[in-house]
């Protein structure tokens, strides 16, 4: 009996192992890529760049435009797309195992904030003294150059963005329909919400609307922009001769009250701290929801997607809400939008970096620049005038072209010959128009290039004390003491470090 | 265990001539050599999946730099546990940690049992395998799916549940974002994915009990209930002691997907577990010195916890895992 109970027991566990076995081990990396070198002498011979970029698109993206890039630059590429959604935790698990490639695009300010110690301790080529070798690189910017440095040296190169393209997007038929002209202080907006939610715009007569829709991001969906509205600075402010950061400013404060005022009356959908960015814009397209507050620009494909469920639907752009006692303000980013970087893992020797460095140039001249923004004339845009009308073929153009828009070096700004579009859409070229407008009324992040190194470590854990506190503040968890006690909890645990840290870096840099 | 296994098996003649025992052992390792071939794939999974990546955990001890590498990265002793300890989430990941394993044993452990001691009692085999493969089927859904469901039916917004809450006139819950929700919505979506699978095996024992027992009981008139409770239930009793420690050993595996998609600024207090805390200090800020040490004591809580339920199993006179 005994024995018997001893081998099913064997049994049991060496199933349990087998199937432990086929259940673990996923995720980490996936292989790693050969990087191409080794092909110096021969000119005729295609060059070997190896690139990872984040892909904005689901589908993976067909390699029509990659073909045209190679043939033109005389280089075989090997890009790795990886989803925009956990593109920084690849580029940190790359980095870690020594894989990155050759040419390492970053997504934002934030994640080059995250490489400076890796940057500070050699592991990226410094290509400042290299740029002016170059024909078409020598013309980025040197104050957004500057921006990207680290201890004073350049060690990427940048892809242009406008400053600030913060604005709302709303359904100006339900606005018309209840008499409400576009909102231009933040009273007139709330008015709107209230109206949107009381007075049937959809005219269902269902007291159906959710007037405002947000999501999870208090960056880039309504928070921050609403919050510039009422005066608050971005990221850091000065106050009494000393940075602090945002959160610390009274005006962070009201922007939370208006928000849990928003949500207490039903104003905004009320899982905005859960919802995807594609449930918040569905919100919008399907006619739940009357007004969307981030990129004007998302206007090019919000509306052919609205007006394919409502062909009486019109949407709207605005930018000027006013509300803090300097008037009109709006958010920044640093003059740049995603940077490249060139790890020495990936490029042993200065002649090969100087071959990726070419190939990169290339990238900025007003050919290929044109090819990777705009795709190729008669498939996906026409030309009129000299100016650009894109296919109204959106399945096509996020094939296509939109993936490749990442390899943009520079921009208008710096790529001479770089075509203009022309919008068929009124409220496009409205919201392109608005963008530019913005640029009189920003808001600039005073910190963009100072350094604190106890914000490299752990600035971002830090900040996730501050995200929670704003969303249960907002959702009246907690009162205002719940939220200075989370500020105190993030001086405590190395926030006073932080602020100490960008001053003396402030102070060091005047 | 083993070595009664191998004084009761195969070559009783080592025993005899103790001397030689080296020798003899090879001989029989030789001889015996198309079983050992048998072994070679298991043993090189581990070796190369599970024991040499286990080198990388000096990392926990050093601050890793990539470009350095381990050989060269500086060492630092206990530096990432003294940050660990004096975290100030520490208790609550902790605490948080312990409070999920503990309800995932106290409601999710049985579910597989009792459910195959129902399966075991269907009379009719073809309605017996169409129920069995119908509780099979979400364990091999993801967790994005899960999840994505889950958020759709519990939204606020039009989510099905709360507009029938709200049409039986009951006020709207916030399942998604409340911190009293959160832990309730965890174990029950565990049961439903986990549970049907979890019967496999403690059918495959009762498949196993001699079906004598079963008409030697009914023939001294035994309910169904007395056979369950003296029959089935005792059989399994070993297995169902062998998968207990080793879901204890478990304990601070609770599906890092599973938690990562349910956590939200709303609800982590109760939902922050070490795993997400892994892989926010880890791979988000790239700290994997940290979130190495970080991982090292999780699985150190493990160990003890294992080597505590075998104990426990020994005492109570069952034969434990080793």
């Amino acid at each position: 009996m005994k024995k018997t109970k001893a081998s099913t027991v064997l049994a049991i566990v060496t199933a349990l192992a087998v199937l432990a076995g086929c259940g673990g081990g996923g995720g980490s990396a996936s292989g790693t890529k050969q990087q191409g070198s080794g092909a110096q002498g021969e000119s005729d011979q295609p060059v070997a760049i190896t690139i990872m970029a984040n892909l904005h698109t689901p589908e993976v993206p067909s390699d029509k435009i990659e073909k045209l890039i190679e043939e033109k630059t005389n280089t075989k590429l090997e890009i790795q797309w990886v989803p925009d959604g956990t593109y920084d935790e690849k580029v940190n698990a790359s980095f870690a195992t020594g894989t990155l490639p050759q040419v390492t695009l970053l997504k934002n300010a934030a994640s080059l904030i995250n490489m400076r110690d890796a940057i500070r301790n050699g592991q990226f080529w410094e290509i400042g003294p290299y740029l002016q070798d170059y024909p078409n690189l020598s013309k980025l910017k040197p104050e957004v150059l500057k921006n990207t440095a680290v201890d004073g040296k350049i060690y990427a190169i940048y892809r242009e963005v406008p400053l600030s393209r913060q604005g709302i997007i709303y359904r100006k038929d339900w606005a018309d329909k209840l008499g409400l002209g576009a909102p231009t202080t933040i009273d007139e907006f709330y008015e709107m919400l209230k109206q949107f939610k009381e007075n049937d715009p959809d005219g269902n007569g269902q007291n159906d609307t959710i007037p405002l829709t947000d999501r999870n991001d208090l960056v880039y969906g309504a928070f921050k922009t609403v919050s510039s509205w009422f005066g608050t600075p971005n990221n850091w402010g000065e106050k009494d001769g000393q940075l602090l950061p945002e959160f610390m400013f009274p005006e962070y404060v009201e922007t939370m009250k208006f928000f849990k005022k928003l949500h207490q009356e039903g104003l905004i959908n009320q899982d905005f701290p859960v919802t995807s960015k594609t449930d918040q814009q569905n919100l919008l397209t399907t006619g739940k929801a009357g007004v969307y507050i981030g990129a004007m620009g998302d206007v090019s494909s919000l509306e052919p997607k609205v007006l394919e469920i409502n062909p009486d639907a019109e949407l709207d752009v605005q930018n000027k809400i006013d509300g803090g006692p300097n008037g009109f303000g709006v958010w920044s980013v640093p003059g740049y939008g995603s940077v490249t970087l060139f790890p020495k893992t990936a490029i042993k020797t200065e002649e090969e970096l100087k071959q990726v460095l070419s190939f990169v140039d290339q990238l900025m001249s007003p050919e290929l620049a044109n090819l990777i923004y705009w795709g190729i004339e008669g498939e996906h845009h026409t030309l009129e005038d000299g100016q650009v009308i894109t296919t109204e073929d959106t399945k096509l153009w996020d094939r296509e072209v939109k993936p490749y828009q990442v390899l943009q070096v520079g921009g208008p700004l710096t790529v001479e010959g770089f075509l203009e579009a022309k919008h068929t859409r009124p409220v496009k070229a409205k919201a392109e128009a608005l963008i530019v407008e913005n640029n009189d009324f920003l808001i600039e992040d005073p910190a963009a290039a100072l350094d604190s190194k106890t914000y490299n470590e752990k600035g971002v854990q830090l900040q996730e004390l501050i995200k929670d506190a704003t969303y249960r503040f907002m959702l009246g968890d907690i009162d205002e003491d719940g939220f200075q006690a989370a500020v105190d909890n993030w001086l405590n645990s190395g926030g006073q470090q932080i602020i100490d840290e960008f001053n003396a870096s402030n102070e060091a840099s005047k | 265990m083993s070595e009664t296994a191998v004084s009761t098996g195969m070559n009783p003649d080592v025993d005899v001539k103790p001397p030689k025992q080296d020798s003899g052992r090879m001989k029989r390792i030789i001889k015996n050599r198309a079983i050992y071939m048998m072994i070679l794939p298991g043993f090189l999974y581990f070796l190369i999946f599970k024991y040499i990546p286990m080198s990388g955990l000096v990392i926990a001890f050093q601050d890793y730099q990539a470009f350095l590498g381990v050989m060269n990265s500086p060492w630092v002793g206990f530096k990432h546990f003294e940050r660990l300890f004096t975290e100030p989430m520490f208790f609550t990941i902790l605490s948080n940690t312990l409070i999920l394993f503990m309800m995932n044993l106290l409601f999710y452990f049985p579910v597989p049992i009792i459910l195959a001691l129902m399966l075991n009692e269907v009379r009719r085999e073809v309605f017996k395998r169409f129920i069995q493969t119908m509780v099979y089927i979400p364990h091999f859904m993801s967790w994005v799916i899960i999840v994505s469901i889950s958020f759709v039916m519990l939204s606020m917004d039009r989510g099905i549940i709360n507009e029938l809450l709200a049409m039986m006139g009951f006020e709207k819950i916030n399942f998604l974002m409340s911190s009293d929700w959160f832990r309730p919505m965890y174990v029950l979506q565990v049961i439903w994915r986990e549970a049907g699978w979890g019967t496999i095996i403690y059918l495959a024992a009762m498949a196993a009990i001699d079906p004598g027992l079963y008409e030697a009981s009914r023939i001294d008139g035994a309910s169904r209930f007395r056979q369950i409770w003296h029959i089935t239930l005792p059989s399994i009793r070993s297995v169902i002691v062998v998968l207990l420690i080793l879901k204890i050993g478990d304990v601070l595996e609770l599906g890092f997907e599973h938690v990562y998609l349910l956590l939200n600024s709303m609800n982590r207090e109760v939902a922050e577990i070490f795993d997400t805390y892994v892989y926010t200090a880890g791979l988000r800020q790239g700290q994997f010195s940290f979130s190495t040490a970080v991982g090292f004591f999780k699985s150190i809580i493990g160990l003890i916890m294992v080597m505590l339920a075998n104990w426990l199993a020994k005492k109570a006179g069952e034969e434990g895992i080793y």
